[in-house]
């Protein structure tokens, strides 16, 4: 028994605020990604290549490793190896002293709560600020995340609006618009101030050197486009192979995680901002973080390196939806970065076993965690393992079944009854006696009523044992009565099951533009088909009905011959943003971009940075203008991952709809950090 | 088309439930086949492996497959979970040992839980069973999604002559039980069972079916307790009903 985290789960379960709160999570969270899954043709088969695929990269991670290491330093990432948090913590200080830093931004991290990365750069007097609304929520409360997609899954509004009248002196208010709206406000300085973005990094490519960094509200965006120094934090387990995987892989997180078909930003990060590139951070560092990594790899545990960090098994563990994210407390009581059944296995696999073992304990072993899973990683055996003291505490060795020592002593009795039919017979006998005993106390009550330290009595009543027991019966007078049973005709039922034929993702290759516009639209975008001539036209139209005088846009080069001259003639200010005037860019309400590509199965459209297409066009505007060839719309993500600039940009971003959260009470706000509006013009000739 | 099967009673059935027991070898012989009861059988040692206990796990599987290697055909476990247990964990419990890791995979390939034996094997879903009145039907966790099996008790319980069957809301959600689980954290425990409760009156249904004689056990002490006037019951009961 650990009784921190015994006391921690009275108290969850005692506040009918987080009760609540929790239930609805459940409850939307389950039902979405069932929806997103239902868009696949065959999700198992998905699930199951994404097993091999995250099996063969942890099989071979020092290979996978080495080619990533050489493609992102190849592309000008500064690359660091940290073995433990002590080492990365250092690198990022001194990195932050090399730039004499004061403000960080950071978007939402798990290794870095893993690290206790905040606590360790504010002792040291930086200013250090998370911009993920849930994040920013819970560091406002001095708390950690609840959850790792939903930090503030455990608030209700209203708790979200106290602090909000407290911290930023806000009104109070119910309204979650006006209070997304304002933490919009209060970060968007932040993100122009800031000497360093912080992120995570989702996948890294080996073949590429990638970092893919997904976010819906466009904070990941801001913290890696605009501070001058990018720095960005991935455990070494997080690699695929090629960009093929990364595309069947993005098939699977945004869907597990939120029940989005894509997340509304995915940024493929190759390198740093170059010499002709308007904008981008001049530094871009990659911390790969060890910390116990290669040590569960060499244990039994090592399946757990398979996680895609999605959280879908926090939202589908019926335990997790009791008592919530910052119940998982170690032996001293602090809460692991890691709650839920995966944080139940990573926890003491890469903490230790004495520290965080119990939290395996608290799980019925429903299987529900397994099921979510979308690599398919078998969380009940995992927890049985550190259940019985495998794999856990590898450089001790020496780790023991970590069951309550009444427990044990009990199922030791057990087991030496069990073993011997005689023994078990005689057991049964006393077992028997012990509940006619009771019947007879309780006046032929069947039930009796263990007390609440049994544990079973907590809540429960408990049948009284047969005084016969089957064995007893059977042998004595049931079998000689079945020897004379009846027969019943059988009847048989050649339900004869056919293997479905694998298709792995619906196949519709007609109506693209016209599946494109249901899933933007879907998404909260809008799309507008016009003739070449018309595009002036189409765009001064939505300035217009905005009120709207200048906007922010790449170079001509990018965009139809003599678009912005006739944009210039009916009175537009015409703005090449970069990464010198983010300040005055930051004013600007509108931004015009070009469309490398489009996807019909998720409604994103392909935006590439680089020489005359400054990123910050398509991020500080409220309002996102994208400009798109009707031959540049493909089917699927896949082969969109195929067009070679993706690999040469130094940052591509598939943009799915305007920027969104849902992070207070899951209810969806669109416009956060990134665009609250997307108009796609499908330029079509004739 | 076995014609003799060797009945793995469990210890929870044969300790608790004899009339369970019973009835499931009257359902068994019903839908033609003899049923044997190898008499060294004890316990699967799924409580021991469930609570980390793997030595103590494996004496009582050992105990397990010794008691059945004797006698042919396949073994039948009216338990979910036991049945899983065999058919999946045995493999995980011996596997540093080559000599009971074959001993236990013969084992786990001759093993079926009850309803999976009736429909997959015997072919049967028509027990001729009646029964009159509102039933629904909880998806135990291991037999739902380590056994894969649903259709199988479904199929029999559909057959059922004049039962009103009702869809029980989040069926394949735990009940709360998990053997070790209920005793060590008996207040998640509790909560969870409080949801199965609220979806059970939800159904309107006066007893809620199960495969696994432990959801049986977590379900009614709970109603019982709670002064609630729905049962649960293990689907031999119900087919046995003629």
């Amino acid at each position: 028994m650990v009784d921190a985290f015994h006391s921690h789960i009275r108290a969850s379960l005692a506040d009918a605020n987080l009760q609540s709160a929790l239930d609805a999570n459940a409850e939307r969270r389950i039902k979405v990604r069932q929806i997103a899954f239902a868009s696949l043709a065959n999700p198992q088969e998905l699930r199951r290549r994404a097993k091999l695929i995250r099996t063969e990269v942890i099989a071979h991670l020092d290979r996978y490793l080495e080619q990533f290491v050489a493609h992102a330093s190849e592309n000008g990432i500064v690359v660091h190896r940290a073995t433990d948090a002590a080492e990365a913590i250092k690198i990022v200080l001194e990195i932050a002293l090399q730039q004499s830093a004061k403000l960080i931004a950071k978007s939402k991290t798990m290794v870095s709560e893993e690290l206790g990365l905040n606590h360790a750069l504010e002792s040291q007097g930086l200013r250090v600020i998370e911009t993920d609304l849930g994040e920013y929520i819970v560091q406002l409360r001095g708390e950690a995340p609840s959850h790792i997609i939903t930090p503030a899954v455990h608030l209700r509004r209203q708790d979200v609006g106290k602090l909000f009248e407290e911290k930023l002196g806000l009104p109070y208010t119910e309204d979650i618009g006006i209070m997304t709206n304002a933490a919009r406000s209060a970060l968007r300085q932040v993100f122009l101030d800031a000497d360093i973005g912080i992120s995570g990094v989702n996948f890294g490519v080996s073949e590429t050197g990638t970092l893919c960094v997904v976010t819906n509200e466009g904070n990941g965006r801001m913290v890696t486009t605009l501070p001058r120094t990018h720095i960005a934090l991935m455990g070494i387990e997080r690699l695929l192979p090629s960009m093929d995987d990364l595309a069947l892989m993005l098939s699977l997180l945004p869907r597990s995680a939120t029940g989005q078909k894509l997340s509304v930003y995915t940024s493929l990060i190759n390198s740093p901002r170059g010499a002709n590139d308007p904008d981008g951070p001049q530094e871009r560092h990659l911390i790969l973080v060890d910390n116990g990594r290669t040590a569960v790899r060499e244990s039994e545990l090592r399946e757990i390196l398979y996680c895609i960090r999605c959280g879908a098994c926090l939202n589908a563990c019926p335990v997790f939806r009791e008592i919530g994210g910052h119940a998982y407390v170690g032996r001293d009581g602090e809460a692991s970065a890691y709650p839920g059944p995966i944080g139940s296995v990573v926890s003491p696999a890469l903490f230790g076993q004495l520290e965080f073992g119990h939290l395996a304990r608290s799980s019925s072993l429903c299987g529900a965690c397994r099921e979510a899973c979308p690599v398919d990683i078998d969380l009940p055996k995992l927890l049985l393992k550190i259940r019985a003291g495998i794999g856990v505490n590898q450089n001790r060795n020496n780790a023991k079944p970590n069951a309550p020592a009444i427990l044990a002593m009990g199922l030791g009795l057990f087991t030496v009854a069990a073993t011997s039919p005689r023994r078990f017979a005689f057991a049964q006998w006393l077992v028997g006696l012990f509940g006619s005993l009771a019947t007879l106390l309780a006046k032929g009550d069947p039930w009796m009523h263990l007390p609440a330290f049994s544990g079973w009595g907590y809540s429960k009543d408990f049948p009284r044992p047969a005084t016969k027991t089957f064995r007893n019966r059977y042998f004595t007078q049931f079998k000689s009565a079945l020897d004379e049973a009846e027969k019943l005709p059988i009847q048989s039922d050649p339900s004869a099951s056919s293997i479905t034929k694998i298709d792995i993702l619906q196949n519709h290759a007609e109506n693209l533009l016209q599946r494109f516009d249901d899933e933007l639209v879907a998404l909260g975008g809008k799309l507008s088909i016009c003739p070449p001539g018309d595009v002036w036209q189409k765009i001064l139209e939505i300035l217009q009905a905005h009120n709207i005088h200048e906007i922010l846009a790449w170079d001509e080069t990018y965009l139809p011959d003599t678009l912005l001259e006739k944009l210039t003639e009916a009175g537009v200010k015409i703005i090449f943003p970069t990464g010198e005037t983010i300040q005055t860019s930051s004013q600007v309400r509108a931004g015009l971009t070009g469309a490398s590509a489009a996807i019909a199965e998720t409604g994103s459209i392909l935006v590439l940075g680089g020489p005359g297409r400054p990123l910050t066009a398509s991020l500080l505007p409220e309002i996102h203008i994208a400009l798109l060839r009707e031959k540049d719309v493909y089917e699927q993500l896949g082969q969109v991952f195929q067009i070679e600039e993706i690999r040469r940009a130094p940052t591509a971003v598939l943009v799915s709809g305007p920027s969104r959260t849902a992070d207070i009470e899951m209810t969806l706000t669109i416009g956060v950090h990134g665009p609250g509006e997307l108009q796609v013009i499908c330029v079509v000739d004739g | 088309m076995p014609s003799t099967v060797q009945l793995f009673v469990t210890c929870i059935l044969d300790t608790l439930y004899p009339e369970t027991g019973e009835a499931v070898v009257r359902v068994l012989e019903r839908a033609g086949v003899k049923v044997s009861f190898p008499p060294e059988q004890t316990c699967c040692g799924q409580p021991a492996f469930n609570a980390g206990l793997r030595k103590q796990a494996r004496k009582m599987a050992i105990q397990t497959i010794r008691a059945f290697e004797p006698y042919p055909g396949p073994v039948v476990v009216p338990s979910g979970s036991c049945a899983a247990m065999i058919r999946h964990s045995y493999a995980e419990l011996f596997a540093d040992d080559p000599n009971w890791l074959g001993r236990a995979l013969t084992m786990a390939g001759r093993t079926y839980e009850f309803s999976e034996f009736l429909v997959d094997v015997l072919g049967v879903t028509d027990l001729g069973a009646r029964f009159d009145g509102r039933l629904t039907y909880h998806s135990s966790c291991h037999l739902l999604r380590e056994l894969g099996v649903d259709n199988q008790p479904r199929a029999l319980l559909a057959n059922v002559h004049d039962v009103d069957f009702v869809e029980l809301p989040q069926t394949g959600e735990c009940c709360g039980f998990g053997g070790v689980f209920s005793v060590e954290y008996p207040e998640i425990s509790d909560a969870m069972l409080e949801r199965k409760i609220a979806s059970l009156e939800t159904s309107g249904a006066s007893m809620v079916v199960s495969c696994d004689s432990g959801c049986v056990t977590n379900i009614n002490g709970g109603l019982h307790r709670k002064h609630k006037p729905q049962r649960a019951v293990h689907i031999a009961e119900i087919l046995d009903k003629v």
